[in-house]
């Protein structure tokens, strides 16, 4: 009898440990961006090489682009007909869509989940990335990284023709018509860390890092100098001076794809949607105005309190506005900002909307779909001039 | 005068303490007080008790008007989720009456197993979902179909502890001295097992279900989140108000409220056929 216990005591054990393992073994599998810790090795230099190899492709001759879009074509009708592209959805498919459909292929992907496991294990051969975050995981080896290194090639939106504009700055037009001044002292002051953060990148990740960064420092220290360079490049590669600038060519053809791809079942919305002009959803003149000004007096500041809502998590995606923060270009014009980090099912522009925040942080082409549903946002400046978002692939999957 | 007056009150009295008005009430009332709320919300009344904008809030016309708009989308989505929600409780059910009646066989082991299922049952769906999504990736070839089956397994795994303790209960807490009686008659377990505490557990199995449809509908809902393939009401709720875009949002919240009552309705039909059987036998 006493045997037949014990017996079953140790089956039982047995079962509950398969049990865990086999739970445990899918949570490990899908825990993906891990957060502080060293091995800070090879990072840099990877980091420095993929930058490298980027803007040489960048400045190649037409020649070289061609041939890139031709095998750029046989990788994405191969991975479309195998139904293995990814994209996250939630309005940051447009470009993929786009992209899909200049190729003749159905506009269906898969959802990708914000880690790149889905891609680590071949579910999706062609998965979305931007270059300053998940190309980085992809390709280093740091920690959280998947180290694929130089064996992953990537198709760029903005090569393809098919960019949209992504992180802008934007407040509610009531908002900016009764706080003009304090727009124009915001705008000054993060104009200002932007520029500050873009020629310190090294620096600015580590403000971002100390700020409760959600990923590693060395993450951080890659993230910067790509975002860097989403500042300071347009779509057709060339240098851009003035940060923040709304180029109107870049916002229409945001505005045109955004009209072709966002699918609104609100009827009443799809109208506004395709009524939608440029002029309903940006307004240049608080920039123009603010960059104007050299000492950053506008005069009687309408708020001197004012938050902004961020579209992700603490990361060097936002690296301007913790800069300007850190290095106290807001208090300078007066300004007590708080910056509000997002991050999963955060919807920016209902924060902005319902006032909440007074500031966001979004992609242009949620702004449209936003402003189509009956919201009134403007926006008041764009922080990247290009797309950062690309499409990555393993070599030996498509050789 | 006032002799007529209570004449009436006993002739309201009366018609009151019908049975058949009785139940008529039970209905009429919570239906009559829906149509009030609707009209609060139509008139606008609402949003001022809640201090929202018809904005995050559509009225009802509105969020109609986009249901008959997109019959065809919505439908599809809902059967997507209805059938996930199904499969999923249907399977779940049966495993966890199995792993009772297994308990109920062997109650030496028997309490240990249902904590162990009580453990797997306090892992969070949003836990569960992406954990599954991962572990079914070699499944098939097919997104949707291995979407799906992942789907049905999280909500399989909400439903089956719900159904082996109460089933167990079923199973275990006998008339007194009918185990006794079928012992006197040397009854083999199995006889033990059809002839009693099968039976016993009817009821017991309905109070099961009666929680598992709603959380199986709510688990499918939540599941589609982290599904690889996009389909269902519950990933047309959070696109939706991800793009800012409320009214369509609330279409596909009425159909997953629509799907949770209906599911649940037919339950009670389901239960009222089979508890009156149960009673006359």
């Amino acid at each position: 009898m006493k045997m037949r216990r014990t017996k079953l005591k140790w089956i039982s054990t047995c079962c509950a440990l398969v049990l865990t393992s086999a739970v445990l073994a899918g949570c490990g599998s899908s825990a993906a961006t891990g957060t502080t810790s060293a091995a800070a090795t090879t990072a840099a230099a990877t980091a420095a090489t993929a930058a490298a190899s980027t803007e040489a492709s960048a400045s190649d001759s037409t020649a070289g682009e061609t041939t890139a879009a031709a095998a750029g074509e046989a990788i994405i009708v191969k991975a479309a007909s195998e139904g293995k592209v990814g994209n996250w959805g939630l309005g940051n498919e447009y470009e993929i869509q786009a992209l899909l459909q200049k190729y003749g292929q159905p506009t269906t992907y898969l959802s990708q989940a914000f880690d790149m496991d889905g891609f680590d294990d071949d579910s999706i051969t062609l998965a979305s990335a931007m270059t300053y975050n998940e190309l980085g995981l992809v390709k280093n080896s740091y920690d959280g990284g998947y180290a694929y290194g130089d064996t992953v090639g990537t198709i760029d939106m903005n090569v393809e023709g098919v960019a949209m504009l992504e992180d802008n700055l934007f407040c509610t037009s009531e908002f900016a018509e009764s706080n003009p001044n304090t727009v124009k002292a915001f705008l000054y002051a993060t104009m200002k860390g932007w520029e500050y953060a873009c020629e310190h990148p090294e620096e600015a990740a580590e403000i971002v890092f100390n700020n409760g960064s959600s990923v590693s420092a060395d993450h951080q220290a890659y993230m910067a100098a790509e975002v860097k360079k989403l500042v300071e490049t347009d779509m057709s590669g060339n240098a851009v001076t003035d940060i923040g600038n709304m180029d109107d060519a870049a916002m229409q053809q945001t505005l045109d794809l955004a009209k072709k791809y966002i699918q609104l079942d609100d009827s009443v919305a799809k109208d506004a949607l395709g009524a939608l002009t440029l002029d309903d959803i940006r307004d240049a003149s608080y920039l123009t105005e603010a960059l104007k000004s050299t000492d950053g007096n506008f005069g009687t500041l309408e708020k001197t309190e004012v938050s902004v809502q961020l579209k992700w998590l603490p990361q060097a995606q936002f690296m301007g506005y913790y800069v300007a923060l850190d290095k106290g270009f807001y208090s300078d014009v007066g300004l007590t900002v708080n910056i509000v980090p997002g991050g999963g099912d955060i919807s920016e522009t209902t924060a902005v909307n319902s006032g909440t925040v007074d500031f966001g942080v979004t992609w242009v082409s949620n702004l449209i779909s936003a402003n189509a549903g009956g919201m009134d946002l403007l926006e008041v400046a764009q922080i990247y001039q290009r797309s950062g978002l690309v499409l990555v692939y393993k070599l030996a999957n498509f050789s | 005068m006032s002799d007529k007056r209570k004449r009436d009150k006993s002739k309201v009295s009366v018609f009151f303490a019908n049975e058949k008005v009785k139940s008529a009430e039970t209905f009429v009332l919570p239906v009559l007080f829906g149509i009030f709320i609707m009209l609060l919300w139509q008139t606008g009344v609402l949003h001022r008790l809640l201090n929202t904008d018809t904005f995050t809030l559509p009225l009802p016309g509105r969020i109609l008007a986009i249901m008959s708009d997109n019959r065809d989308k919505i439908w599809m989505n809902t059967m997507a989720t209805v059938l996930v929600a199904l499969a999923g409780l249907i399977s779940g059910s049966l495993i966890g009456y199995l792993i009772a009646i297994f308990a109920a066989l062997n109650r030496k082991w028997g309490a240990s197993g249902l904590g162990i299922v009580a453990a797997c049952n306090a892992i969070p769906i949003v836990a569960l979902a992406p954990v599954m999504t991962n572990l079914t990736k070699d499944v098939s070839h097919d997104a949707n179909t291995r979407s799906m089956a992942a789907k049905i397994i999280v909500v399989s795994i909400v439903s089956i502890a719900n159904m082996s303790f109460n089933a167990y209960r079923g199973l275990t807490e006998l008339k007194p001295f009918s185990e006794d009686l079928m012992a006197s008659y040397a009854a083999p377990k199995a006889v033990t097992l059809l002839k009693l505490r099968m039976p016993n557990s009817i009821p017991y199995v309905f109070t099961a279900l009666r929680v598992a449809v709603p959380s199986s509908v709510i688990s499918a809902l939540v599941s589609e989140y982290f599904a690889e393939y996009i389909i269902g009401v519950g990933r047309q709720i959070r696109e939706n108000i991800v793009l800012a875009q409320y009214p369509s949002a609330w279409a596909y919240i009425v159909s997953a409220c629509l799907i949770g009552i209906l599911l649940y309705s037919i339950l009670m039909i389901i239960e009222g056929i089979v508890l009156k059987r149960h009673v006359k036998a």
